[in-house]
């Protein structure tokens, strides 16, 4: 995240609040501008699709998008986080001549790994017709490819440009579906949204071949570090499994149902969670603009002095500032974001009205919304835990997530529709208690760990 | 004489030497283990990490076996320890005392606290834990603090990593263990010592730590590796003095461990004294040439007066002193004739200055480099030995020379003086054998020679007197019977009460 941080940093640094308004305005576009510009698409297909296509087509859609979101996000999880590194690594070394190579031989392998998957699953395990199933294959490997070079647009400094990418692309898939749908019932919508993935995909694959001009050095040289980093693989695959499961499950509650084409999924449970995530935007702004500001400062700070031959006293101070910004942007962000989750819960009746949302999710959204409260909180530290490489703590907290998000969401589900997500929210309060603890005797024993435990020199 | 004889009977401690690398201590150890065959030798050899292994000498037939200690090589042994805390509070003041002012208990102590754990030890529990991280910063706090704490750290894993390596692995049983410098060899003996409660022997060719002090000033030799992203480009003053005071220190307790403390000649031992060197223990055995053999050279009176610089042209041996001293002699003794007798391709921009300094000077008829030689060839046509070093230990040549009837005129550096004028044990005096000069005074190094090459009766007084000095002091032969002699001693001496329960 080196360049966005620099302007961030430049942004914030003119000292008057148009300025830091400014900088989280920008922290939030680039934080979720994409996420924000998909979900606004699907609403927009959704909210008028009906009106040119069946109520079972619409389902079809629907679930197509979400299954290949879910799927490939814990699919990818362990080649992005590897390759983010890799990447990373490389760009500290100064060394980006095999940045455009990288990107084409992950996205091969990527690919390659889960061509049987994904043709089983829609040609052979559900029954769609087959210019649906192309469809949704085509739009699997394009939702793929997308979670991998967005590991690459941090390495770009253009994120303005990445944003209206994101913004032409969606608009396109907004307007194709809807015009596709009229001649194709079936596969328009589909075809219309994958154009706009399309656009999207390849502008960004065209975008970052201009930022880095050599040639496909390297192409599988990430391939060595997957066994250096199998920590982080695994990290990226339990994190995204940690975040799915508990819908997974709540797949087979009795509430859920069975399109005939083979789908399963219970869309209540899906639409509540989706609609808190959405509550937790603003905190992720907040966070993205600290850490690339603030914390960073902090943070280089420990470690250059170190390099320049500081005390131990210095050293400590550093630590103890280090301590301060993640007490104060934590405690700052406890209570912004308890705020809004609590008007969310507060207001969910008349949103619900305005919005024409059914009231049957109500429960479930209000438990959502407190669990992704604690869910984004432990997010942020997992974060602080990569910034310093704690990745087998890390890692223990992924799993915790995963393991308790499963478990008691099962627990559940088998009490009753009165406590659906409730799994969830256990599952996210537990994980945040341990995380914050873990995190902060980590940081209480930083010196330690940079100098004995994390030190490669040593190791 | 030896109740064990699985049990070698000396044990020699080696640093960096015998039998791996070539050169002036490696030689004096294999002479000295070939010139003793009735007893049983094994080599305690401390090499550093990714040493090449390969010998450099044939080992002789009462070399019974090799032990081989890798420095700052620790297993990773057990994770943890019980009483972890405890343990390292205990051994927190003696290794402290280890950086300054340490005692041979301090030294048993550590043992003592190792001892139990020996084997299952290693760099997870000394080096990495906690309480290890604890100690460290304990150090560092009560003598450091402000200092960087970067470079200590670094500073306190290679020493106190390099002590506990030397402290861990099995040490070969032997009746007496003999210490061929200070530093880790010493350490070790100071250790066998007290493990086995045998005596233990220190022969010091040159002051290890005035060399290590050179080192540490001079070179960058701690950070020779990168370390990663942690790393160092310049140690402050303060932390070299860590390194100098802690190497001192394990020469004290190397000295006070050790029941004789030789050396090669009396100028080493002023500092051995001020290292802490009880005086009382204190013995010389200088290295010797074979009188023999060099006595039989006949002399051959050259047509020109003959000087000669015996030596490698490098810095060190200052070849341009001697030039510039040729310069001036010249005016005097307009026939002379000087060579500089060693190989030039150790040093070819030195070697080149040197050759633009005598055509600079016109000495081109004069002097004349002649290579390797072999000495026993040329010694007879030479009137004159010449050494103008800034530094040397024990110049054999001069003896060589001597033993043929050829005064020297030499520097004042290491034995020469003694080499030439006699030292305290010599009795009665013999008086002098040529002249000692101050360094670098070409000058004074002319004048010197020219009263030798042009006083006739002086020259014989000198000739007479070298000789002489010779056959009684440095006739190898009597000294490796001292030698023998101490081993025979120390073989049969009792255990010592100093020794601690392992």
């Amino acid at each position: 995240m080196a360049g966005i941080g620099f302007v961030l940093r430049k942004l914030v640094r003119q000292d008057n609040l148009t300025s830091i308004f400014s900088g989280y305005l920008f922290s939030a576009l680039i934080t979720t501008g994409p996420w924000l510009f998909t979900i606004l698409a699907l609403g927009g297909i959704g909210l008028f699709g009906e009106k040119f296509s069946t109520l079972q087509e619409m389902a079809v859609f629907r679930l197509v998008i979400i299954y290949n979101f879910s799927f490939s996000l814990v699919l990818a999880g362990p080649l992005t986080m590897v390759v983010t590194r890799y990447i990373s690594d490389k760009i500290y070394l100064k060394d980006v001549r095999e940045v455009p190579g990288t990107l084409f031989g992950s996205l091969g392998i990527l690919y390659a790994v889960q061509v049987p998957l994904v043709f089983f699953f829609y040609l052979g395990y559900v029954d769609l017709r087959d210019e649906i199933a192309l469809a949704a294959i085509v739009n699997y490997f394009l939702i793929s490819g997308i979670w991998m070079v967005s590991v690459f647009l941090s390495a770009l400094k253009d994120y303005g440009t990445i944003s209206a990418t994101f913004a032409v692309g969606m608009v396109t898939a907004f307007l194709g579906a809807i015009y596709l749908a009229q001649g194709h019932p079936h596969e328009g919508i589909l075809w219309g949204f994958n154009i706009g993935l399309g656009i999207i995909l390849f502008s960004l694959i065209a975008r970052i071949m201009a930022e880095y001009p050599y040639r496909n050095n390297g192409i599988f040289g990430f391939v060595s570090s997957i066994k250096q980093y199998w920590d982080l693989a695994l990290c990226g695959f339990c994190y995204n499994l940690g975040i799915w499961v508990d819908k997974w499950i709540m797949w087979f509650s009795p509430a859920a149902q069975e399109l005939k084409v083979g789908f399963i999924s219970y869309p209540h449970y899906d639409t509540a969670m989706f609609l808190a995530y959405l509550t937790i935007i603003p905190s992720m702004a907040i966070f993205f603009l600290n850490i690339e500001t603030n914390f960073y400062e902090v943070y280089r700070r420990f470690f250059q002095d170190i390099q320049g031959h500081a005390t131990f006293e210095k050293i400590t101070k550093n630590q103890k500032a280090i301590t301060r910004n993640l007490l104060e942007s934590s405690r700052n962000l406890i209570f912004f974001q308890g705020i809004i989750s609590f008007l969310a819960i507060f207001l969910a009746p008349e949103l619900f009205e305005v919005f024409n949302i059914n009231y049957l999710l109500l429960g479930m959204f209000r438990i959502g919304v407190l669990g992704s409260f604690f869910q984004v909180l432990s997010m942020f530290m997992l974060i602080i835990l990569f910034y310093f490489d704690f990745r087998k703590i890390a890692l223990t907290l992924v799993l915790l997530m995963l393991g308790t998000n499963g478990l008691f969401t099962y627990v559940g589900m088998n009490m009753g529709f009165a406590y659906y997500g409730y799994g969830y929210f256990i599952a996210s309060i537990l994980t945040f208690a341990f995380t914050y603890c873990i995190t902060f005797y980590y940081i209480d024993k930083l010196p330690y760990r940079a100098f004995v435990k994390n030190n490669s020199s040593i190791q | 004489m030896n109740p064990n004889p699985s049990q070698a009977d000396v044990c020699l401690v080696l640093e960096g030497t015998y039998p791996y690398i070539a050169g002036g201590v490696s030689n004096w150890s294999h002479e000295l283990i070939q010139a003793l065959p009735e007893l049983k030798f094994h080599l305690l050899a401390i090499v550093p990490p990714n040493a090449d292994l390969s010998p450099r000498y044939r080992l002789p037939g009462n070399v019974e076996g090799i032990t081989h200690l890798v420095l700052q090589q620790l297993p990773l042994g057990r994770s943890r320890i019980s009483q972890a805390k405890k343990w390292f509070a205990d051994l927190e003041e003696p290794l402290m005392r280890l950086e300054s002012h340490g005692t041979l208990p301090h030294l048993a102590r550590i043992i003592e606290l190792l001892a139990p754990l020996r084997k299952t030890l290693g760099r997870k529990v000394l080096l990495d834990s906690p309480e290890a991280w604890d100690l460290l910063l304990s150090m560092y706090q009560a003598d450091f603090p402000g200092s960087s704490f970067i470079d200590y750290f670094w500073s306190w894993r290679m020493l106190v990593g390099g002590l506990y390596s030397a402290l861990l692995p099995d040490l070969p049983r032997a009746r007496v263990y003999h210490a061929v410098s200070t530093g880790y060899a010493g350490l070790l003996a100071a250790r066998a010592s007290l493990e086995t409660g045998r005596p233990a022997l220190l022969t010091e060719h040159g002051i290890y730590t005035n060399e290590r002090r050179i080192e540490i000033s001079m070179s960058q030799w701690l950070y020779e590796k990168p370390l990663g992203r942690l790393s160092v480009d310049k140690l402050s003053k303060d932390l070299k003095d860590l390194w100098i005071d802690t190497f001192n220190n394990y020469s004290r307790i190397c000295y006070e461990a050790c029941s004789k403390i030789i050396t090669i000649f009396e100028g080493n031992q002023k500092f051995q004294t001020e290292d802490g060197a009880d005086p009382g223990k204190l013995d010389l055995i200088p290295n010797g040439i074979d009188y023999a053999k060099f006595s039989k050279i006949q002399r051959k009176k050259s047509a020109r007066p003959t000087i000669a610089l015996i030596g490698r042209v490098v810095p060190i041996k200052d070849i341009i002193t001697f030039i510039r001293a040729c310069s001036i002699l010249q005016k005097k003794v307009p026939d002379l004739q000087a060579y500089i007798m060693g190989p030039m391709d150790e040093d070819e921009v030195y070697f080149k200055e040197c050759q633009e300094t005598i055509n600079y000077l016109g000495l081109q008829n004069t002097i004349s480099f002649t290579g390797r030689v072999k000495l026993e060839d040329k010694l007879g046509g030479i009137d004159v030995i010449v050494l103008t070093s800034i530094s040397e230990g024990q110049p054999l040549v001069i003896l060589e020379a001597g033993a043929v009837g050829i005064p020297s005129v030499a520097t004042n550096v290491g034995a020469c003086s003694e080499l030439i004028l006699g030292n305290a044990l010599e009795s009665p005096s013999l008086g002098p054998a040529g002249s000692v000069t101050p360094l670098s005074n070409p000058a004074a190094t002319a004048s010197a020679i020219a009263q030798l090459l042009t006083d006739e009766g002086w020259y014989r007084q000198c000739s007479d007197t070298c000789r002489e000095r010779v056959r009684l002091y440095y006739n190898k032969g009597d000294l490796t019977d001292r030698y023998r002699e101490l081993y025979q001693n120390y073989l049969r001496a009792p255990e010592l009460s100093q020794a601690v329960e392992v």
